[in-house]
């Protein structure tokens, strides 16, 4: 299925070799349409899963005649359904995944244009394999929701729409988890690509659990800008915060180490909790180009 | 209170210099967005908590150390209080004696005696309530800011301001009853407290009396002398020996005083018109010394000069040279007075007159003879009393009386003037009516001489014949010369004639140069600020004396005494009010211009030159007050007519000051006075809080290393 879009964040030719690889789940899921992924329900057709009693009124022509005629006993033989998958991709959308940006005008090079690209390629490599790709732009609450879909012209959109990604200052994102989690009822994949720099992180991962709950997959692509991992050097900085947190005068030299010790508790903390909410977790580095990250990320899917 | 109230600013200036200095060195930041700002804020956060303590432990400590750096250099001192406790708005009436005479100059340690009495001065100046002040500058005239204790504190601190040291002697005479006249003045319910701020030299305060100011007044004594004496070395006197003369080599003594624990080798020039002479010596601790060199005069007139001691360090610079003026005369020409006719061998006129002119021929004349020696260098003039010719009396320059008989009223009255105007007198008392010219005489000049001894008529019963010389005052002139062969020239004189004496109650002993066997005096001088009278009692014609070879020299001894006398009048004390009499030659005043010496001081030069005035006696020279030390000149036609030099006088070239022992047990007359050393050893003690503030400024010091140590990031 040809895409349409005219995103700048889909590069086809860098995407070229992963042409023939594809975004797969481990989780039986629920889907709109016959696919590839397994489901989560036992149909007719597919392959031959086992055998079970016939209950009355179960649909007749499930039942395995020649079992009846050789035994007396009546057999309905169930088989493994397929389904197409259904994936939301959510992106964090706060003023920190500004950091890294030339300027407040340029983003290049920010975690925002990071999760754009691969978010671009992610839309791009789902829709390939027919499967259905949505997209939750999430601030303090749930700013945009494009509800899965399939078509070239969907998937155009959801790539012009990540394209066009403006950040806004956010302290809290578990309550636009929330709003779509209440929007959705299937049981899908959802991609979460944020740098969790938020106040209410235990909120956001209760969010998630409602996710795990629903019997969705949930990954956590956890977005790190290297220069977030160690302060600048220099004897005096105004650090501004990019959540409107305000300014503060200090010597990074004097709490280089204690700010390392913080933001690696950090780190443990965000994977902490995905791991223990059975989410996939995945540490990015916005220095690894995103094709490989994606490349090493479908590769670990498929297994 | 501090010795240096600056170091207070200086130290504030400090303690704000190194936040200036970081505010401007302070790197400006670099602006920086930050995506984990949170967790900036939360180490910030914590550090702060954690270094709060270290931080103002550390400000705390460098800002106790500038203080205390401060504090120790303006040298605090404590333990003052007012004398009067009262309470805010009580009435007060405060008099502030403020000591300008020339020892506040010294300078102790660096800092002079007057700078350590300004501020505490200042601080008794200082507003308060329902008070009203006054301040006296106190130096040989004491001079009160307003006449009565004021409000206008603002202007007695700029008086204080504009106070220095002046080259005076402290009169304490004057300034306690001024003093006590000023605390007399204003509200009878008021207390009134007074405060003197002065070194307390043992020479100007050892006479102190405190009796003239009222009972209920509060006396405080500031001072502000150094415990240890501050050393000092002065010239005392400068003077001729004897009568300077032209062609003759003339003794010159430069006394100086030593106001130092230790004996010191002094060099001091002498310039004397334009003779220049050095002369040196050893002067022992705490003791005067005379040097004495010899210099040939070649010129009559006025002769200006100075000694100057040379390559001394010491406390008080001003008085090391010592202005000198020298009036050379012609050989003096004597009068003698007497009945006795020149022809009649042996008299005691003849006796006295071979004695005063060694080589003088005579030749007789009448009443009056005159002759003239070889040289013609000398003459002695005879004159008959009956007969006076009062020219010739007034020509000479020591009038000598024998036998003159009983002296008319205008012969006594001429005699008292003369000696009144400096001239010496040697009376040789033999006859009954001397008693009589001698009491008339003293009578005429009691202001000004006064004898220790009365002169009356021997009882008629009672002849005076072969009497010894018992005491002598062997230290002075004439009998100083003798040394001694004194005692063996002396012991077969036999005096026979003269008057009896009775000693004068309230004299002065020491006037009574030598005594006879039977108690009476046989030589008595008494000098003043003039002329000077000395009185032989002994009928020459009848002793032993005019053969004995203690005679001449004897007499030429009492001659130079007697002229040398004349010198006296030369000196008179800077800050005194002065009268001087010039010359009987100088009879008008047209064209008579005082000339004083270049001070560095227009002001100085205008106060202090007198004004000329014609009086009865002649010209005399009159002044409140003397100026600062330098020969003041009297010229006619750019001539030397007269000079005077004046001087700081001697007392306060001694510095060393009285204890509070003294004030509080003897001086004080049994009334409370609160004595407060500044420089006492209880100061020295309290003196050293400074030290302990430096060791303060360590100790901060150390402790803020140490807490950089124990609580390093």
């Amino acid at each position: 299925m040809p895409a349409t879009s005219h995103s700048r964040f889909l590069d086809l030719r860098a995407l070229a070799a992963l042409e023939q690889m594809r975004f797969t789940t481990r989780h039986r899921i629920e889907g709109a349409y016959t696919g590839r992924h397994a489901s989560r329900q036992l149909g007719g057709s597919g392959e031959f899963v086992d055998y079970r009693e016939y209950s009355p009124g179960e649909d007749l022509r499930r039942l395995d005649w020649k079992v009846f005629a050789r035994t007396g006993k009546a057999y309905i033989r169930l088989f493994q359904d397929e389904t197409n998958l259904v994936c939301t991709l959510a992106l964090d959308n706060s003023g920190s995944m500004e950091f890294g940006a030339r300027s407040e005008t340029d983003l290049t090079g920010s975690k925002l244009e990071y999760a754009q690209f691969l978010a671009t390629a992610l839309s791009h490599v789902i829709s390939r394999s027919l499967d259905q790709v949505g997209l939750a732009v999430l601030t303090n609450t749930l700013t945009e929701v494009i509800p899965p879909g399939v078509t070239s012209s969907h998937i155009a959109r959801v790539q012009e729409r990540i394209e066009s990604l403006k950040t806004t200052p956010t302290v809290n994102m578990a309550e636009g988890l929330k709003r779509l989690f209440e929007q959705g009822r299937q049981r899908g994949v959802l991609l979460l690509m944020s740098d969790f720099l938020m106040e209410d992180l235990e909120d956001v991962f209760a969010a998630l659990r409602l996710f795990r709950h629903r019997q969705s997959e949930v990954i956590i692509l956890h977005l790190v800008h290297p220069a977030e991992e160690r302060l600048p050097d220099g004897s005096a900085f105004c650090f501004r915060g990019l959540e409107q947190e305000g300014e503060i005068n200090c010597s990074p030299t004097e709490i280089r180490a204690l700010y390392q010790k913080r933001f690696a508790r950090h780190l443990d903390t965000v994977r902490t909790f995905s791991l223990s909410n059975g989410c996939d977790y995945r540490r990015i580095s916005t220095a690894v180009p995103y094709v490989t990250t994606l490349s090493g990320f479908l590769v670990d899917r498929t297994g | 209170m501090f010795y240096h109230p600056w170091a207070i600013v200086a130290g504030a200036f400090a303690a704000g210099l190194p936040v200036l200095v970081h505010l401007l060195t302070r790197p400006r930041p670099v602006r920086f967005p930050l995506s984990t700002l949170r967790f900036v804020l939360e180490i910030v956060q914590q550090r702060r908590a954690r270094h709060r303590l270290r931080d103002i432990l550390i400000l705390t400590l460098r800002t106790l150390a500038v203080l205390f750096l401060a504090l120790a250099m303006a040298r605090p001192f404590w333990g003052r209080s007012d004398a009067v406790q009262t309470d805010e708005n009580a009435q007060l009436i405060r008099v502030v004696v403020l000591d300008v005479s020339q020892s506040m100059a010294a300078v102790v340690h660096g800092i002079q005696t007057f700078e350590r009495a300004r501020p505490l001065a200042a601080q008794r100046l200082e507003y308060r309530n329902g008070m009203r002040v006054n301040l006296i500058l106190a130096g040989a005239r004491s001079q009160p800011v307003f006449e009565q204790p004021s409000t206008n504190f603002a202007a007695l601190r700029d008086a204080l301001t504009g106070a220095k040291p002046l080259p005076q002697e402290l009169d304490v005479t004057q300034v306690l009853p001024l003093a006590a006249e000023m605390l007399a003045q204003g509200d009878p319910e008021a207390k009134r407290e007074l405060i003197i701020i002065s070194d307390f030299q043992r020479t100007n305060w050892a006479t102190a009396d405190f009796s003239a100011v009222s009972g209920d007044v509060q006396i405080e004594l500031e001072s502000v002398a150094s415990e240890e004496v501050p050393t000092n070395l002065t010239v005392l006197r400068v003077a001729t020996q004897g009568r300077p003369e032209p062609g003759r080599e003339t003794r010159i003594e430069v006394e100086i005083g030593n106001y130092s624990p230790s004996p010191r080798t002094v060099r001091t020039e002498v310039t004397l018109g334009a003779t220049v002479l050095q002369l040196s010596g050893v002067c022992g601790p705490y003791s005067k010394a005379t040097l004495t060199g010899e210099v040939l005069i070649s010129q009559l007139g006025w002769l200006l000069g100075s000694a100057r001691l040379l390559d001394v360090t010491d406390s008080l610079s001003e008085d090391n040279v010592r202005s000198c003026v020298v009036y050379v005369r012609p050989p003096p020409k004597f009068a003698l007075l007497s009945r006795q006719s020149a022809t009649e061998k042996p008299a005691s006129s003849y006796f006295l007159e071979r004695a005063l002119a060694p080589s003088q021929g005579v030749n007789s004349a009448g009443d009056a003879t005159t002759g003239k020696d070889a040289a013609g260098s000398q003459l002695v003039t005879r004159l008959n009393p009956a007969n006076l010719d009062s020219e010739l009396l007034a020509g000479a320059d020591l009038i000598v009386l024998d036998h003159p008989g009983r002296l008319s009223a205008p012969v006594i009255n001429q005699l008292a003037g003369l000696l009144r105007r400096g001239r010496g007198i040697l009376y040789v008392a033999a006859e009954a009516a001397d008693a009589s010219n001698l009491q008339q005489l003293l009578e005429l000049t009691k202001e000004s001489i006064r004898l220790p001894v009365e002169f009356v008529p021997p009882a008629k019963a009672q002849t005076r014949r072969n009497l010894f010389l018992t005491e002598m005052r062997r230290e002075q002139s004439p009998f100083r010369l003798f040394g001694d062969d004194l005692a063996s020239l002396i012991a077969p004189i036999r005096v026979s004639g003269g008057l009896e004496t009775r000693n004068v109650e309230g004299a002065l002993e020491d006037d009574v140069l030598a005594q006879l066997s039977d108690r009476s005096a046989f030589l008595v001088a008494a000098t003043s600020d003039s002329g000077a009278l000395m009185v032989l009692n002994a009928d020459l014609g009848l002793s032993n004396l005019s053969g004995s070879p203690l005679f001449v020299p004897m007499l030429g001894e009492l001659v130079q005494r007697l002229l040398g006398s004349e010198q006296a009048v030369r000196e008179v004390a800077s800050g005194k009010p002065f009268t001087v009499a010039l010359p009987s030659e100088v009879d008008a005043l047209n064209e008579l211009q005082i000339v004083p010496p270049a001070l560095p001081t227009q002001d100085a030069q205008s106060t202090g030159n007198g004004s000329l005035v014609r009086e009865s006696a002649g010209v005399l020279w009159k002044g409140e007050a003397a100026g600062p030390p330098g020969v003041y000149r009297v010229t006619r036609r750019n001539a030397d007519v007269f000079a005077l030099a004046t001087a700081v006088p001697a007392g306060e070239s001694d510095l060393r000051a009285l204890s509070a022992e003294v004030f509080q047990d003897r001086l004080a007359a049994g009334r409370q006075i609160r004595f407060h050393a500044a420089r006492g050893q209880a100061d020295e003690e309290r003196d050293t809080l400074w030290s302990w503030l430096a060791v303060g400024c360590l100790v901060c010091f150390m402790c803020e290393f140490l807490t950089l140590k124990i609580l390093r990031t």
